[in-house]
């Protein structure tokens, strides 16, 4: 089944990088936080994803074809992005060949940002950011760099799944979760994610355009929002409102 | 002879198995029909209505129904609501600046937009003439008290 997704790699790829997973999910935060990533740092496409398990598309940009699924990097960091919603059979397959590779690459860490929805979004100014890490040195180190943490919950998707993948292959792995709307674009949270992982790696990136943007974002991402909202119907992601029970 | 019988008996007896495969099948046909009805495809524009679709929710409390609507880049003052018949309710707003296809990088199509709309079915009774209309952040919320 690992076979079915590949990774073609177009340029070298460093190691010890740190690995950015945002991929469409609630609200879009990961995928907005991470693209604008991508253009402000002038990261360069450095591989692709291919699969039978997703839609035959390509994305025109500037008019030159692309597949939804790429990895962009510079010699500290490698960001994948999804501009396709992944259907949910495609997630397992493809989260775990994002893992391994990023095994393979000997990457430091893999981080995913990403949403909490909440339901009185619109009462929230600013959205507040949790993290999660598949271990407590990383929970220490969080809380030392002064993130509040998601102590219970439920995560479910594409987070979860690169949190399962990374426990098993032993790579260090990070959720960065904003406040969000849950089937609205929400540039406002993927500004505040954004800040925090800027904060957390020292990785310098002014969000400012990205908040000035905020209203062409939401218009722009209507159709991605809607794909990505049926699958996640699909994969039950509304169990992420509920109340864990371990006693 | 007695071959043919069992066999004939075997194909007239569908077991519980084969029962319970067709119901899943079916139910499966349904959940898509369902899917489609709710997410239909299709563009997320109309450029004879000079229209962008919005995205929207519904919430159904037991007092209230709660209608929700993304609309951004839009004049508050013009928001619109609605109620089209007993089961459906449309919500529109003018844009602040009209948006052309070439705006969002588009120049294969032609076509420019000066609304935001969306369309909800509801299908609870529900008194639109007290419906009251919110907008904070780019979100319009509408509620209606549900008709007893």
């Amino acid at each position: 089944m690992s076979e079915s997704v590949k990774i073609v790699e177009k340029k070298p790829i460093p190691s010890e990088a740190t690995m950015l997973i945002g991929l469409p999910d609630v609200g879009l935060v990961g995928l907005i936080a991470t693209s604008y990533l991508i253009t402000e740092l002038k990261l360069e496409e450095v591989a692709y994803m291919d699969s039978d398990l997703l839609p035959p598309v390509v994305v025109l940009h500037k008019g030159l074809p692309h597949a939804p699924l790429r990895i962009y990097g510079n010699q500290n960091l490698i960001a994948v992005i999804s501009e396709l919603a992944v259907p949910v059979p495609a997630i397992y397959s493809i989260m775990r060949k994002i893992v391994d590779w990023g095994q393979e690459k000997k990457v430091k860490r893999i981080v995913s940002m990403g949403g909490i929805p909440v339901e009185s979004r619109q009462a929230i100014t600013e959205p507040q950011v949790f993290g999660a890490a598949s271990n407590q040195e990383l929970l220490d180190t969080l809380t030392k760099r002064g993130l509040n943490l998601m102590n219970e919950g439920y995560i479910v998707g594409p987070q979860a799944l690169s949190m399962r993948y990374s426990i098993s292959k032993k790579v260090p792995a990070i959720a960065i979760l904003a406040q969000s709307f849950y089937n609205y674009p929400d540039p406002e949270a993927a500004a505040m994610a954004l800040k925090e992982f800027s904060r957390i790696f020292e990785i310098k990136v002014d969000v400012a355009k990205l908040l000035e943007k905020g209203e062409e974002i939401r218009l722009k991402a209507r159709d991605i929002m809607k794909r990505t909202q049926q699958e996640m119907n699909r994969m039950k992601k509304s169990q992420e409102y509920d109340l864990p029970l371990y006693v | 002879m007695f071959r043919g019988n069992s066999m004939s008996e075997k194909q007239r007896k569908r077991s519980i198995f084969d029962i319970m495969s067709e119901y899943v099948e079916e139910f499966e046909t349904l959940a898509d029909e369902l899917m489609e009805s709710a997410f239909p495809e299709g563009p997320s524009w109309n450029t004879e209505t000079c229209c962008l679709h919005a995205l929207s929710n519904v919430f159904i409390t037991p007092r209230e129904v709660i209608v929700t609507a993304d609309l951004p880049n839009i004049e508050p003052e013009t928001v619109k609501v609605e109620a089209v018949d007993e089961n459906l309710i449309e919500i529109t707003a003018k844009m602040k600046k009209k948006v052309r296809f070439a705006d969002l990088g588009i120049y294969h199509r032609q076509g420019e937009f000066s609304f935001l709309r969306c369309q909800d079915h509801i299908h609870v009774a529900f008194d639109a003439e007290k419906m009251k209309i919110s907008y904070k952040g780019g979100i319009v919320e509408v509620r209606f008290p549900r008709k007893k």
